[in-house]
């Protein structure tokens, strides 16, 4: 099992790299092939704007699992131990019910609110296809474009998994494997590594 | 009753330690789905589109370039530079360390970072010639918050997409405050080493100072290909960004060979001629010209500025979703009014900016609160004539004092982590050139040609449409 939780880990680690990496090769490549090439490639901006929204929008998800999303912690950390803990399962739950708020309101009794998933149910009903991203002409046939549900998926997804991680961090902080769901500052993983470097 | 409700569940939720970019998207959606019209659907929508927004596509790509120049060499380059140049001045190594915070931040854009690069070399560096600590730290710790101010910056970045004003504006309009910052705490630290006899280092000769600067110019020609390629119309600031991002990860693993396949491998053996030098060379860049881009060490700085970017968009994107329920409750439009009627003049109307920017940079990321504060100031400053690349540099620069004022000032901290020192020490330390900037905040607050001379001068005049 902890082999597969490695994997997983792992997995994550490239996806975000490989969004991002994907993201600078494409925009400079459209930089090299309008100068040097006086051509470009039409849908080169759009796709790297849907890389954008996906490495955000999976990203939600993946940093409340890595623990490095903001908060301040200046308050609750002059309180005593049990009522820390009470504020950092509260904080936990607050990020559930963000998660299932943008997700679907109607599920937390806001009916007809609606949320992420009808948005998405929506452009999957009528289809619509993205600006300028079109399929292998050889399989789908000349002038047909990715359907933007395909594009738009990772918003419900990504909220899904978000919420996963939060509950999953709730219960952390409940049986004392996790402190809080926030990091405190931006630079505490930096910090780490150059912990006290410069002596007396 | 709207904005009561919006501003205090921020507030609320922010205290208790929810995420910053949590506190931002529920306040948001909870207000919508329990005052508004509006459905969830539209406001969810939003956590689409900002991610569509042209320019902020350029954050990614300078939070990579500025991770691959962060790696290793770069700021001992910069640093030997910066000696070469300044060291033989009275407390020339602490005015060397201040000219090194600034050539570092032209290639960073993150403070937290030039203080880490910058300071675990410098700081060593000044104890060694009888430097106190507290001095050397105070240097390092308000240095290091020009980071935001010296073009190319996220947090300009992120107010230019606010705002509408163009990023080419943003950074040319850093130049001038930025290179009067470091002057005037260059300026301060020598009076200081002049009246204490600080130690001086003996002129390291012209020789010295071509080398040095030869060998950091490849890490600075960063800035050249930035700034020279958008204002020259070459690429948008988006594109710059990426070419950036392409030239500092070829210059860390081909050219300084501080990371990757070719880590310390050196360009000359000792003994080994030019020509057989040359060839070896060719060989090793045609036999890993690939590699290079499968390497650990490059995934490595991939994942970690993956992980920087989701960080940072994670609070943009939802800040953008609480500015868009601002904006469709016509909160701003109340407080321009109400502004007006009062009778404010432009001067006192930055005043209460700064003090609003004071407070909220205590608590909150600097591109985060910015996203909230700039809807609400920005039509009021409009109104009242006040040219919105001056106020964009005001903010700022009140960002950067917020980085080194306590309780959260990020820069204390990191300066507090690397010393091992305590935080109270660090901002006593820190207290006497904090004042300089504080000093440094008010005339470019009053003084608008300071920020505003310069892209007047390369780009003519802004048109303002209201």
């Amino acid at each position: 099992m902890n082999k597969f939780y490695k994997f997983i880990d792992r997995l994550e680690d490239d996806f975000v790299a490989i969004l991002l990496g994907l993201m600078t090769l494409i925009t400079f490549g459209q930089v090299v092939a309008r100068y040097g090439f006086n051509s470009g490639w039409g849908s080169a901006l759009e796709i790297t704007q849907v890389l954008f929204a996906w490495l955000v929008l999976f990203g939600m998800s993946y940093g409340f699992k890595r623990g490095i999303h903001l908060g301040v912690d200046l308050l609750i950390r002059r309180f005593s131990k049990p009522m820390f803990k009470l504020f950092a399962l509260i904080g936990a739950a607050l990020c559930v019910l963000y998660g299932v708020m943008f997700l679907s309101s109607d599920l937390v009794g806001f009916t007809g609110k609606g949320g992420a998933y009808k948005y998405w149910e929506i452009m999957y009903r009528i289809g619509i296809g993205m600006e300028s991203i079109s399929l292998p002409e050889f399989i789908y046939g000349p002038d047909v474009n990715l359907p933007r549900w395909v594009a738009y998926a990772m918003l419900p997804v990504g909220l899904a998994l978000l919420i996963l991680r939060c509950v999953q961090a709730f219960f952390a902080i409940l049986t004392g494997h996790r402190d809080m769901i926030i990091a405190s500052h931006e630079a505490e993983e930096l910090l780490e590594q150059n912990k006290n470097v410069v002596g007396d | 009753m709207e904005s009561a409700v919006l501003f205090g569940l921020l507030f609320l939720f922010l205290f208790i330690g929810v995420p910053v970019a949590v506190s931002l998207g529920l306040s948001s959606v909870l207000v919508i789905a329990i005052f508004s019209h509006d459905s969830v659907s539209s406001l969810a929508l939003q956590l689409l589109n900002a991610s569509q927004k042209y320019t902020l596509l350029a954050i990614p790509f300078f939070i990579l370039a500025s991770c691959f120049m962060s790696t290793g060499g770069v700021a001992q380059r910069i640093i030997r530079f910066s000696i070469a140049t300044m060291g033989h001045f009275r407390g020339g190594l602490a005015i060397a360390s201040v000219f090194a915070c600034m050539l570092f931040a032209a290639l960073s854009g993150s403070s937290p970072a030039t203080v880490v690069a910058i300071g675990t070399i410098a700081i060593t560096a000044m104890r060694e010639v009888g430097y106190t600590k507290d001095f050397a730290a105070g240097v390092i710790a308000n240095a290091g918050t020009l980071g935001i101010l010296i073009p190319p910056s996220i947090v300009m970045v992120v107010y230019a997409a606010a705002t509408d004003v163009s990023v080419g504006r943003m950074f040319l309009a850093g130049v001038i405050p930025g290179l009067l910052a470091g002057t005037m705490l260059m300026s301060v630290i020598y009076i200081n080493a002049r009246l204490r006899g600080m130690p001086k280092r003996p002129f390291a000769g012209m020789k010295e100072i071509l080398a040095a600067g030869g060998d950091a110019s490849w890490g600075l020609l960063l800035i050249i290909i930035i700034l020279g390629g958008i204002y020259s119309g070459v690429f948008t600031p988006t594109e710059a960004a990426a070419v950036a991002a392409m030239y500092a990860f070829l210059i860390a693993t081909l050219v300084y060979r501080d990371m990757g396949p070719l880590k310390g491998v050196p360009w000359r053996k000792e003994g080994e001629t030019l020509g057989a030098s040359a060839a070896r060379n060719t060989g090793l860049l045609l036999k890993n010209v690939l590699s290079i881009f499968f390497h650990s060490d490059t995934r490595g700085v991939m994942v970690d500025s993956a992980k920087t970017t989701i960080m940072l968009m994670f609070i943009i994107v939802n800040a953008l979703v609480f500015s868009h329920v601002l904006v469709g409750e016509r909160i701003p439009d109340l407080i321009t009014d109400l502004m007006l009627d009062a009778g404010f003049t432009w001067w006192q109307f930055l005043i209460v900016v700064n003090i609003i920017l004071l407070i909220g940079g205590q608590f909150m990321e600097p591109s985060g609160l910015l996203l909230i504060v700039a809807p609400v100031t920005f039509p009021i400053a409009i109104e009242l004539g006040i040219d919105p690349i001056h106020l964009g540099v005001m903010m700022i620069v009140n960002m950067e004092i917020g980085m080194i004022t306590p309780p959260i000032g990020l820069n204390l901290f990191v300066t507090s982590g690397i010393t091992g020192m305590s935080m109270e020490r660090v901002v006593k330390a820190a207290m006497p050139f904090c004042a300089v900037l504080f000093f440094f905040l008010i005339l470019v607050t009053y003084i608008p040609q300071i920020s505003i001379w310069l892209p007047t001068l390369m780009m003519g005049p802004e048109i303002i449409t209201k």
